[in-house]
């Protein structure tokens, strides 16, 4: 680990001038510390957020949710608003990390947590999002649990997250305060495909706080669900995983929410998926002809080539559990 | 003498170091406090094969707390004398700090000496190491192998060639990793000429011997002690180069040194089990009679070693078959020498012979346990021996009936529930339990307790409980009043602690030294004329709960403490020993078992998961049921990572470890292990040791993994040949 100064910030505008000044933001600290043992992440700044007034969830007046930055994953997870309007925001909570996990690390932290790819976390091997230009150890490396969506020659790494890809769904807006005041940026532009600078992966510019993630008011009634796929039951990083929200009335569904983990470089939103199901009445055959565009663009690798057909079938299934819920 | 009640042995008591454990009292190889210890961190290699050009030190030295930087270019030169009885398997050990060669990735090339353990590790990141890397070779696949060991008896081309029913079948095994709760840690200090090594080992006198040999020092200038291990599996069997590496700091830095492996550095700095590519012809008649089969069996080992374990021994006596022919062969790659884990070579030739078993079985529409039945050998036949006992026809019995075999549908992908297939499977297991001479020390004090010692390892079986047992028993005392010591060099010698041989191999010694105790206390009360026991035969006496009694007539007696006070005798003391087995072997000794799987495989996601898991096991007498069972538990948790989970991956265009952590290598976490239960049968195996013991660690690994990829085949009528069983293979 380097050496780093520590201090923590006692109110919103002690972090915002921190953070100007170079300051890295750490809440929960359950990413960036590891990261930072690895050497990977070498900040001579931290700022403690962690003590901030973010820590709130409330029903917007458009009958959205708010969740504050440094809400807990776990108190998230078990916010009575959350589970009732949003249940794919808690079951993708509940299926991540630990319990301990959970406990630490906060909403804000979650969305920002850095990728799994073991290249990048291995300080000895080629990572361009680690050291720009370096190349990528993992495009002909072993790459079984990288991306097939939306990656690059310069990068193929997943954004880990699961809440992530639940937001991504439900087209979140992430809150933002800055130097230069507040802004709202859609999730969807919030993380950053690699392209050519896979070292650039959000949208916060220096010394910008996220303060929370706004869910947007959906009809209701709303179904949802998240389902991930992985080789261990628990504690571990999604192979694939779907989000799905649908709204169902006289039998036709009017409104569909589908986003899918594990296998883009960002949380991959599906909106041939959704358009497939827009209009049309629930039924085994729609999810399965829905799901097959899941992987629409798939690129994949020489490991991960199986995440392709499987990331159909997981979509398909979330799709026909929670189209199926009475 | 009179055989001793059997009190504590065969109760299921929980461990007598529990409390020091849960209380955080145990102190593992880390954790010892030793004043003025400082703190070592190793540099790895950064490639895998060539040689270092450059090391600029200056940044690293340059950094407060830092005291030295060690490397090939001031290492003192170490003399590295031979060997010889050690674990070290056959070839030129890895001599650290003594040149340029870089010979796997992550091979030490400094160690950075410093105050805080903060200040070490930042300082073995300011290390800059060049290299003149060369393409290493690191793909089993692709390697040269060296030359064969090879068995045969009858003629197996032709036995093959006139089977009515072949199969011919190629299985891939990962490498994995032992993974153990405790790091591997090592604290060294000198004294003058003499070494005290806190150590996370597996054999004390193991690692005493390699120090010595290293530095060329007498045995008796170094002592290696490691009361506690938290988990083994095998990868504390032979003394690592980081354990040279403190040693060598200390000396240089004149200050004890510490030194622990990170998380990462585990997956080079220890051995591993290794992969395997393994070919197996299996022929038979239309009933199912096995008649020949070859093995062709390739593994790694390093470029320096030759490693090598049990694997041709299942292909040689587990089945009834006139024509075997098996070679076995080591590839040297650029990785570091593999090493014993769980079941070694067992477990995974069970994986291979018991899935072509199963393989067989649904060819001939035979019930997988009849197969075997039908099967089953009178004597062992590449040995030419009798059984001492082989209870596999009674684990298939009891298995069958407890598991509920007889609900399993022999069609594949005939059981469903939801979206999840259901299968069940089993498999056969074997193993050679190890048995090694041993020596222990038992002393009864005058206050009536007793303290037994020998230089053995508990590695999280349960040594120091089940220990006890015996001596507590063999003594006539209470377990509270009898202490077990262990992991120290200066205790009576013991061979490794490892390879189920510890409760036969120092078991007996510890009976043979309590007895002596024991007899030496009734013999001074049988001849002593103020005792009530004046006169009695020797013979008629026995202990209980600290007294000396007739047999029978437990009136007449007096306690151990009346005796030695009446007797001025502050103890009484002796040495056991056990000679190791029978020399030449007159019985082949082995343990079994039969492993039964459940298993849900999602129809369409691929996902495996254990339902219910039974291991039933023919393990001669249990000493302690309750270790027993957690061993079994313990080794089924081991059984369905390497069935589904664990794959050390490397990256064969730099030799690299891509998964060296624990959230990329995968273990069973709580939710991947169903219900496991174990059943023991009753009974003893008594081909060469006093307490009957079999010897039961590995054989609860052994056959795991084979039962539950039958199980697989089972539910989804998909045949997974390569290991682990992941949801590519079943989409």
């Amino acid at each position: 680990m380097h050496p780093f100064s520590f201090t923590k910030a006692a109110s919103t505008r002690e972090a915002l001038d921190a953070g100007r000044r170079g300051g890295r933001y750490i809440a929960g600290g359950t990413t960036l510390v590891d990261l930072m043992r690895e050497t990977v992440e070498r900040p001579e700044a931290l700022v403690d957020i962690a003590g901030l007034p973010l820590r709130d969830v409330r029903v917007t007046e458009r009958g959205g949710l708010r969740i504050g930055a440094l809400v807990r994953m776990a108190e998230a997870a078990a916010h009575p608003k959350v589970r009732s309007l949003y249940p794919v925001i808690s079951e993708a909570l509940e299926l991540s990390a630990s319990a301990q996990l959970r406990n630490m690390a906060t909403i804000g932290g979650n969305i920002m947590q850095r990728t799994r790819c073991t290249y990048f976390r291995d300080v000895t091997a080629d990572c361009n999002k680690r050291e720009p230009g370096s190349g990528c150890a993992a495009l002909h490396g072993h790459n079984r649990t990288h991306a097939v969506l939306g990656t690059s020659d310069a990068c193929v790494a997943t954004h880990p997250s699961d809440v992530a890809v639940a937001f991504a769904a439900l087209e979140a807006t992430v809150h933002l305060l800055g130097p230069d005041g507040e802004r709202r940026v859609p999730f969807a532009d919030f993380l950053l495909r690699p392209g050519d600078t896979p070292n650039r992966e959000h949208a916060l510019k220096q010394g910008e706080l996220i303060t929370a993630v706004e869910i947007p008011a959906l009809p209701r009634p709303l179904r949802s669900g998240y389902l991930k796929v992985r080789d261990r039951q628990s504690y571990e990083f999604a192979l694939t995983s779907a989000a799905v929200a649908l709204h169902v009335r006289g039998g036709v569904i009017r409104e569909a929410k589908v986003a899918a983990g594990g296998v883009g470089t960002v949380p991959w939103k599906l909106p041939a998926v959704e358009q497939a199901l827009i209009g049309e009445r629930p039924s085994d055959r729609l999810w399965a002809e829905a799901a097959r565009h899941a992987s629409d663009g798939a690129r994949p690798l020489q490991h991960n080539r199986f995440k392709v057909e499987l990331l159909n079938r997981t979509v398909e299934r979330r799709l026909r559990t929670v189209g199926g819920m009475k | 003498m009179s055989p001793q009640p059997q009190a504590a042995v065969g109760a299921p008591l929980s461990r007598v170091d529990g409390r020091l454990k849960v209380t955080g009292k145990a102190l593992y190889a880390a954790e010892h406090d030793i004043d003025g210890a400082v703190h070592a961190v190793i540099v790895d290699a950064s490639i895998a094969r060539g040689r270092i050009t450059s090391i600029d030190t200056r940044d690293a030295e340059k950094h407060p707390g830092v005291l030295r930087v060690i490397s090939h270019r001031n290492a003192p030169e170490l003399p590295y004398r031979d060997n010889s009885g050690s674990n070290n398997p056959p070839g030129r050990r890895l001599r650290v700090f003594q040149d340029d060669r870089v010979l796997f990735h992550g091979q030490p090339v400094a160690v950075v000496v410093a105050t805080t353990l903060e200040a070490a590790q930042h300082g073995a990141g300011l290390v800059k190491v060049e290299y003149d890397a060369e393409k290493p070779s690191t793909d089993l696949h692709e390697a040269e192998p060296g030359k064969p060991t090879a068995y045969a008896r009858g003629d197996a081309d032709a036995g093959l060639r006139d089977a009515a029913v072949r199969l011919d079948l190629t299985y891939q095994l990962a490498r994995n990793h032992h993974n153990p709760m405790e790091p591997h840690a090592t604290i060294a200090r000198w004294d003058g000429d003499r070494l005290t090594v806190w150590d996370k080992t597996q054999w004390v006198m193991g690692t005493r011997d390699e120090i010595a040999a290293v530095f060329d020092l007498p045995a008796d200038a170094v002592r290696v002690v490691s009361p506690f291990v938290g988990g083994g599996f095998g990868s504390g069997l032979r003394c690592w180069p980081h354990t040279i590496v403190a040693a060598v700091a200390a000396r240089e830095t004149k200050r004890p040194v510490k030194l622990v492996l990170g998380r990462r550095q585990m997956y080079f700095g220890t051995g591993f089990r290794p992969s395997y590519a393994y070919r197996l012809r299996l022929g038979s008649d239309r009933r199912g009679r096995l008649t020949a089969a070859t093995h062709e069996i390739d593994a790694e080992t390093s470029s320096y070693e030759t490693f090598t374990e049990g694997v041709m021994a299942p292909g040689q006596m587990l089945y009834s078959m006139p024509h075997v022919s098996q070679t076995y062969r080591q590839v040297p790659l650029d990785v570091n020498t593999p090493i014993w884990m769980r079941g070694p070579g067992f477990a995974s030739a069970s994986f291979v012979i018991e899935s072509a078993m199963d393989e067989l079985a649904h060819r001939l529409g035979v019930d997988p346990i009849e197969l075997r039945r039908r099967n089953e050998p009178s004597e062992d036949e590449a040995k030419n021996l009798p059984f001492s006992t082989r209870r596999l026809r009674e684990c298939y019995t009891v298995g069958a009936r407890e598991f509920g075999w007889d609900r399993r549908n022999p069609r594949p992908r005939a059981t469903r529930d939801g979206d999840w297939l259901i299968g069940l499977g089993m498999a056969a297991g074997v193993y050679d339990p190890g048995r090694f001479p041993a020596q222990a020390r038992a002393r009864l004090h005058a206050d009536g307790t007793a303290v037994v010692e020998a230089a053995t390892t508990d590695m999280g079986p349960g040594t120091y409980t089940s220990q006890t047992q015996v001596a507590a028993d063999a003594l006539g005392l209470t377990m509270r009043t009898v202490t077990f010591r262990l992991g120290d060099s200066l205790y009576p010698q013991t061979g490794p602690h490892g390879g189920s041989s510890t409760m036969a191999s120092v078991g007996s010694a510890v009976v043979d030294a309590c007895d002596r105790v024991r007899r030496q206390a009734i013999e001074l009360a049988v001849e002593d004329e103020e005792s009530p026991l004046h006169g009695v035969p020797a013979d008629e006496v026995v202990v209980r709960n600290g007294r000396l009694h007739v047999r029978g007539n437990p009136a007449r007696g007096e306690t151990y403490r009346s005796l030695l006070a009446r007797h001025d005798r502050s103890h009484l003391e002796a040495r056991g020993d056990y000679a190791g087995p029978p020399t030449p072997q007159r019985e082949s000794y082995n343990a079994y078992n039969a492993t039964f799987a459940e298993v849900a495989v999602d129809a369409t996601l691929g996902l495996v998961r254990v339902r219910r898991m039974l291991g039933v096991y023919d393990a001669g007498r249990i000493i302690s049921p309750k270790l027993a069972e957690s061993q079994a538990i313990g080794g089924i948790v081991g059984g369905i990572g390497t069935a589904l989970l664990e794959h050390t991956v490397t990256d064969h265009r730099d030799g690299r470890i891509v998964n060296a952590n624990l959230a990329d290598y995968l273990v069973p976490v709580n939710a991947d292990v169903p219900e496991v239960r174990a059943i023991y049968l009753d009974g003893e195996d008594n081909a060469g040791n006093a307490l009957g013991v079999k010897g039961l660690g590995e054989v609860v690994q052994v056959g795991v993994a084979a039962a539950i990829g039958n199980a697989v085949f089972n539910a989804t009528g998909r045949r997974v040949r390569e290991l682990p069983i992941t949801a590519e293979a079943l989409l």
